[in-house]
């Protein structure tokens, strides 16, 4: 009995100790306090989830950052006065997430020089402007292995949202990908018009399981609905954005391309802590951990995960698919012999590859 | 056209036409009392939100339906007040509703996004349902309860409208309030109730899309088929028959589009995307010639009463 007195006591000096020392401790670490906005909710299994995912690991790495985040923030002015609000709490690092985000930050930028901004998909450079994203396409690839290895019918589908040229080169590259293993890969797609328009992502999944496609992909912001209408008439899908949407397809969950940001916002929230910050346009893929290939679903087989797993090694150690001889689908050569299309051309594609189905204009 | 488009595009036509049907159902017993409701798309974002909260919430997607249907009635009662109890436009007030149903929806559906829910439980046929799970002729026999419900409904409202006294009534309204009021009728009551049953049926199609069809909840999701809705109560000359022919022919359009994009027709997508709307404003223009008194005559108006 004694013991277990001595014990407890013990214990709870122990815990005297640690509670008073900590916050000593917390104020010898440099800490900083980084604000995010988000233009949708971060529970959509899409792009702003993966923001929040990179954001969470960039404050287990860093302890001690504080961390202000705004959802549903619009593209608009009202985005400069969250982010006005969010200095004036004390961030010294903010990131803007989303494409319209950019003029917004970047006015901020030029009157609060002390501030670090980073913008994700953005062109714009100022000495504390930075931008960053991940490169998309070439890690498509990978998923036309998949794709094209576990196909029956030699079908598959891809739902886009809206044919910009960086979702027809997603497309391009998971073409290329699947016929790489599977010569009578075919790639059929429907545009529907608009990034998040729901109700049209189901119907166009299901005309394209309709028409044959037994593996279904996307480009629209979140690949919750494509994956739940796939799941449903047991269709295989393979994700996007995020990678933790494959718990919405038990059984035709394959794999997924999902935006890794944890290492670079950790990188970037350290050299604002030591002063050190260089503005730059960051686009990296599989190779710098910007990308990652997401868990396998259990219909995959060892062989295929290797096959996978190898193409997005070889992407990442620097293979370029989008190198001559290139045939678009009515037969015109668009990538010479020798040429090779490097990221800044990625927003140009207005073909579609051989062996897609599909008009991109 | 070969069997599987033409089996897809039905297939799609019946899924997506469903929630089209009992929005456009629900805006026009409020016309045909008299009253045009621009806020149809608000009413069917809030059944959305509410539809795909009350289903995570309680696990059960009927409950949803229920809820979905309350809140979409009682969102349109707001209207009703405004319209009626206060007299305002009816054109304004309908848009601000709308917008007050994005907001609401918008508040509603927030810590949704990304919930995982059961949806509607599809429903066999006994020894009829006996394809692939996935195959084009299971789908054809598989609807849930909405579905399954959609075109009694329509008949249902056809019969209280032209075979019930209480139908008569409410066209009464809809004609000539004074001569209604004139006759023994309460037209803002009858009018009270037909927005509170418009409401219901306005939920239950935003339910349709969110607890039935995509099993997710993102804002703004009705994408303009609130006020696709409004131009089928004008094609369906105001007869809830006819709007069970509008809704499926909208709901085949936009099928007929994404089914031949996926088939690899030789056309545009932009054009492809246009076609559900073109063929809307096509079927106006045609059906111009015919134009006799389908409207309600006092549509819009705002009665007084009667000194």
């Amino acid at each position: 009995m004694a013991r277990v007195r001595m014990l407890m006591t013990a214990g709870a000096a122990t815990l005297a100790a640690l509670i008073g020392a900590w916050p000593a401790a917390a104020q010898n670490k440099p800490s900083l306090t980084v604000g995010a906005i988000y233009v949708g909710s971060v529970n959509d299994y899409g792009y702003n989830r993966a923001m929040k995912d990179g954001l969470m690991e960039m404050q287990k790495n860093i302890p001690g950052t504080k961390l202000i985040e705004a959802e549903n923030v619009p593209e608009t002015a009202e985005s400069e006065r969250i982010m006005e609000g969010m200095i004036q709490q004390g961030a010294k690092l903010i990131f803007a997430t989303s494409f319209g985000h950019q003029q917004f930050a970047f006015n901020l930028a030029k009157t609060h020089p002390d501030v670090v901004f980073e913008h994700a998909g953005g062109w714009m450079q100022a000495p504390n402007f930075g931008n960053f994203f991940g490169a998309t396409q070439a890690a498509w690839y990978a998923m036309g292995v998949a794709a094209g290895k576990m196909t029956k019918s030699n079908t598959l589908g891809f739902v886009v949202g809206v044919p910009i040229g960086f979702a027809i080169g997603n497309v391009n590259a998971f073409e290329m990908g699947a016929r790489s293993v599977n010569p009578k890969a075919q790639t059929r797609v429907v545009v529907t018009g608009g990034w998040a328009d729901k109700p049209k992502e189901v119907a166009a999944t299901n005309a394209l399981i309709d028409q044959g496609a037994d593996v279904l992909t996307m480009h629209v912001d979140s690949p919750a609905t494509v994956v739940q209408a796939a799941e449903s008439r047991a269709a295989y899908s393979i994700g996007f954005q995020s990678i933790e949407a494959r718990q919405l397809a038990p059984k035709g969950w394959l794999t997924g391309l999902g935006f890794t940001w944890g290492p670079f916002m950790t990188a970037t929230a350290n050299s604002v802590i030591a002063g050190t910050f260089k503005p730059a346009m960051v686009r990296q893929g599989l190779g710098e951990a910007m990308m990652a290939v997401a868990p396998f679903g259990a219909a995959v087989p060892g062989d295929v995960r290797e096959l996978v797993t190898a193409a997005a090694d070889k992407i990442g150690k620097g293979f370029n698919p989008f190198t001559g001889p290139i045939t678009d689908n009515t037969g015109v050569i668009r990538i010479r012999d020798g040429e090779s299309w490097d990221g800044s051309k990625m927003g140009e594609f207005d073909w579609y590859v051989e062996g897609v189905i599909g008009k991109a204009r | 056209m070969n069997a599987t488009l033409l089996a897809g595009v039905l297939s799609s036509s019946i899924l997506s036409g469903t929630s089209l049907l009992y929005g456009t159902l629900g805006e026009l017993i409020g016309e045909r009392a008299g009253i045009v409701n621009l806020g149809l798309e608000g009413i069917m974002l809030i059944g959305a939100a509410v539809g795909i909260a009350a289903t995570a919430l309680t696990g059960n997607p009927y409950l949803g339906i229920v809820a979905a249907a309350l809140a979409g009635a009682a969102a349109n009662l707001i209207f009703a007040y405004v319209v009626i109890g206060c007299r305002a436009n009816q054109l304004a007030a309908g848009l601000s509703l709308m917008f007050f149903g994005f907001g609401v929806s918008a508040l509603v559906g927030r810590p949704f996004v990304g919930a995982v829910i059961a949806g509607l439980p599809r429903l066999r046929i006994p020894g009829l349902g006996g394809g692939s799970a996935g195959g084009v002729g299971a789908r054809l026999l598989e609807y849930d309860i909405l579905i399954c419900l959609a075109v009694p409904t329509a008949i249902l409202m056809w019969w209280l409208l032209f075979r019930t006294r209480w139908g008569l009534g409410l066209r009464a309204v809809g004609e000539s309030p004074s001569v209604a009021y004139a006759a023994g009728r309460r037209p803002e009551r009858l009018q009270y109730q037909a927005l509170g049953l418009g409401g219901v049926l306005g939920g239950i199609a935003g339910a349709h899309l969110s607890v039935a069809l995509t099993l997710t909840w993102a804002e703004g999701m009705t994408a303009g088929r609130g006020f696709i809705a409004i131009a089928l109560v004008i094609f369906a000359k105001w007869n809830p028959l006819w709007a069970i022919a509008g809704a499926l022919l909208f709901g085949g359009a936009e099928g007929l589009q994404l089914q031949l994009q996926a088939a690899g027709a030789d056309v545009s997508p932009f054009l492809m995307n246009m076609i559900p709307y073109l063929l809307t404003l096509l079927v106006l223009v045609l059906w111009r010639w015919n134009r006799q008194s389908a409207a309600p005559a006092a549509l819009g108006r705002t009665f007084v009463g009667v000194e």
